[in-house]
C-alpha cells in the first residue's frame, strides 16, 4: 500500500489524501479557510493533539500519516458545534468521522487504539444482532484494544458499580435484543461495502 | 393523531424510563405511537466511522419500514432522529442519492423515497399538539420547582434545512417547562456537548465536560436539570457518582427528562414515569409534586417562583 502513495508524494505528502477524505464523506474540506471558529468552540479540543483548523489543512496539504495516527479525530465527540457555526459550511463533525473511518480501515494487525476498538466493535454487534447490546460493547471494545492486560482488568473492575446500579434499577435485561430479521440488517452491511469497494 | 415509533437502543435499556415517560404522555394527549415493527440501530455515530454510506443505509432500513406505515417518524434518542432525518434529507435530494441508498437495501425488499417526515418529541409537542392544549391537562403544576434545561449536542444540529428550534440557544424545553409552572434558571451550557460519545474510549474528556455542566446547574441552585437525550443522561446520572468521586464535589442532582416532567404535572403516578429507575434519586421532588394532595405549602412556593423566573 505504501509503495504507490509514494509515487506521488512530495516531501512525504500525499496530494491524493483529500479526496480520500471527501470521499469517504468530508464535504466542503476545500472551502475552509483557516478562520478557526471550529477550533474557538470545540468542547474537547484541550484533550487533542492537533486542533481542528489544524487537522483540516494536514488534511488538504496530504499529511497523510500524521493525520491517521493523530488523536483528536477520536476525541471528537461529535456533537457538531463546528459544522453548525463554520462560515464556509465545511462539514468539520464528518471529516473527523471520514479521517475515523480512514484510520480504521488502515489500521494493522499489531492492535486497536481504544477509538478504533470502540467503533470497530460497535459495528460488529449491530451486524450480529442488529440492535447494540451496551454491556457487550464495553467487553468487546477492551478487549479489543491494544492496552495491556492490566490497564483492561483495571478498566472492567471500575465499571462493575456502573453495571451493578443499572442492574439494581432493572435499566436492562441481561439478554440482548435481537433484529428478527437480521439477515437483512447484514445484507446491507455486505451491500454498503461491495459499493465501497466499486467507488 | 398516529406517529411510527422508533424507540432506537438506549431506550430499550439504559434509558427505559425516557420510553416508558413518552409512550404516557403521548397516551395523554390521545397521540398514538405505533412502533416500526423489528427496527434496527441507526448506526449512532459509530456507522459513521466504518464508512458514511453505512451511517445511511442502516437508519434508511427503518425509514422505508416508516414510509409504509405512512406517518411521521418520532425518534426520542436526538442521535437516532439526526441519522433518520439526515437519510430522509438526503434521498429527498437527488434521484441519484435515492438510487444509491436503495441500491444499499437491494435483497431487503425495501424501498425508501423520503416521503414521511422525521419529528423528535419535543417539536412534536410545541408544534402539533401546542402549548394550549398541554396547560389544560395540567393537575399538578410544578410550582416553586426550579431547574435548568439541558438540550446536548445533537438535537438541533446540524446538517439539513429542518429544524425545530435555535441551534444556539433552544427554547422549546424552556417553554415546556414553563408552561408546568416550574421556573427554569439561566444556563449558558444548555447545548454544551456532555461528552457521552467519548465516554469509552476518552473518559477523561468525557467526565470534565458533564462535570462542567454539573458544576453550573449546580451554582445556578437548580433542583434538577431537565434533558431529552439518554446519552446525555447516561452522562449526567449514571457517571454522576464517578464524577463526584474524581473532582471530590458532592453534586447530588437528579437528572430528569422532560417527558418525565410533564408526566408528573399531568398527575401520571411516578411509577408508571421510571422515576424508580434513576439513579440519582429524585423523591424528593415526586414527593412533593403527588397528584391531589393538600394545598398549604403552595403559596409559599409560588411567591419563591415569582422572584426566580428570569430568562
Amino acid at each position: 500500500m505504501e509503495d504507490s502513495y509514494n509515487k506521488t508524494a512530495i516531501n512525504g505528502l500525499d496530494p491524493k489524501f483529500k479526496f480520500e477524505v471527501i470521499q469517504a464523506g468530508g464535504e466542503g474540506l476545500s472551502a475552509c479557510y483557516q478562520c478557526g471558529t471550529c477550533t474557538g468552540g470545540c468542547p474537547s479540543v484541550e484533550d487533542m493533539d492537533y486542533t481542528p483548523r489544524q487537522i483540516i489543512r494536514m488534511v488538504s496539504f496530504g499529511m497523510r500519516e500524521k493525520v491517521l495516527n493523530a488523536t483528536a479525530p477520536f476525541i471528537c465527540a461529535s456533537c457538531y458545534l463546528c459544522q453548525m457555526r463554520c462560515p464556509r459550511d465545511v462539514k468539520i463533525t464528518d471529516i473527523m468521522a471520514a479521517i475515523k473511518s480512514i484510520s480504521i480501515k488502515y489500521s494493522n494487525s499489531s492492535g486497536n487504539t481504544r477509538g478504533q476498538a470502540f467503533y470497530t466493535s460497535f459495528n460488529e454487534i449491530v451486524y450480529n444482532l442488529g440492535r447494540l447490546f451496551e454491556p457487550m460493547l464495553i467487553l468487546k471494545a477492551t478487549f479489543r484494544s491494544k492496552e495491556s492486560f492490566g490497564y483492561k482488568i483495571k478498566y472492567l473492575t471500575k465499571s462493575v458499580p456502573l453495571g451493578i446500579e443499572f442492574i439494581k434499577h432493572r435499566k436492562f435485561s441481561m439478554k440482548p435484543q435481537k433484529v428478527e430479521s437480521i439477515e437483512e440488517v447484514q445484507k446491507i452491511y455486505e451491500n454498503v461495502r461491495k459499493m465501497e469497494a466499486k467507488e | 393523531m398516529k406517529y411510527s415509533y422508533y424507540p432506537g437502543c438506549s431506550l430499550e435499556s439504559t434509558s427505559v424510563e425516557y420510553d416508558i415517560s413518552t409512550r404516557e404522555v403521548f397516551k395523554a394527549f390521545d397521540l398514538t405511537l405505533e412502533e416500526i415493527p423489528d427496527w434496527n440501530c441507526c448506526g449512532a455515530s459509530s456507522a459513521h466511522s466504518e464508512s458514511y454510506l453505512l451511517s445511511l443505509a442502516l437508519p434508511a432500513r427503518d425509514l422505508a419500514k416508516a414510509e409504509d406505515m405512512e406517518s411521521t417518524v418520532v425518534a426520542p434518542c436526538p442521535s437516532c432522529y439526526q441519522n433518520l432525518k439526515r437519510v430522509k434529507e438526503y434521498v429527498e435530494k437527488s434521484i441519484e442519492n435515492r438510487d444509491r441508498i436503495n441500491k444499499a437495501l437491494e435483497g431487503t425488499g425495501l424501498k425508501v423515497e423520503g416521503k414521511v417526515a422525521v419529528k423528535h418529541p419535543l417539536d412534536i409537542l410545541i408544534n402539533e399538539l401546542g402549548l394550549e392544549k398541554l396547560a389544560e391537562k395540567i393537575k399538578v403544576p410544578l410550582e416553586g420547582l426550579r431547574v435548568v434545561t439541558y438540550y446536548g449536542c445533537m438535537i438541533t444540529r446540524p446538517d439539513g434545512s429542518y429544524t425545530f428550534d435555535d441551534m444556539e440557544n433552544p427554547m422549546t424545553m424552556d417553554r415546556i417547562t414553563l408552561t408546568l409552572g416550574a421556573s427554569v434558571l439561566p444556563f449558558t451550557r444548555k447545548t454544551r456537548c456532555c461528552g457521552g460519545p467519548v465516554m469509552v474510549n476518552n473518559e477523561e474528556t468525557a467526565l470534565r465536560l458533564s462535570y462542567d455542566i454539573l458544576k453550573e446547574a449546580k451554582e445556578a441552585d437548580a433542583q434538577a436539570i431537565i434533558v431529552a437525550c439518554p446519552l446525555c443522561h447516561l452522562s449526567l446520572d449514571a457517571k454522576q457518582p464517578f464524577i463526584e468521586k474524581k473532582y471530590g464535589d458532592k453534586v447530588n442532582l437528579p437528572i430528569i427528562y422532560f417527558t418525565q416532567l410533564i408526566g408528573l404535572a399531568l398527575g401520571i403516578p411516578e411509577e408508571r414515569l421510571g422515576f424508580d429507575k434513576l439513579i440519582i434519586d429524585a423523591s424528593g421532588i415526586t414527593a412533593k409534586y403527588k397528584p391531589k394532595k393538600k394545598k398549604s405549602t403552595k403559596k409559599k412556593t409560588t411567591a419563591k417562583a415569582k422572584s426566580i423566573t428570569t430568562h
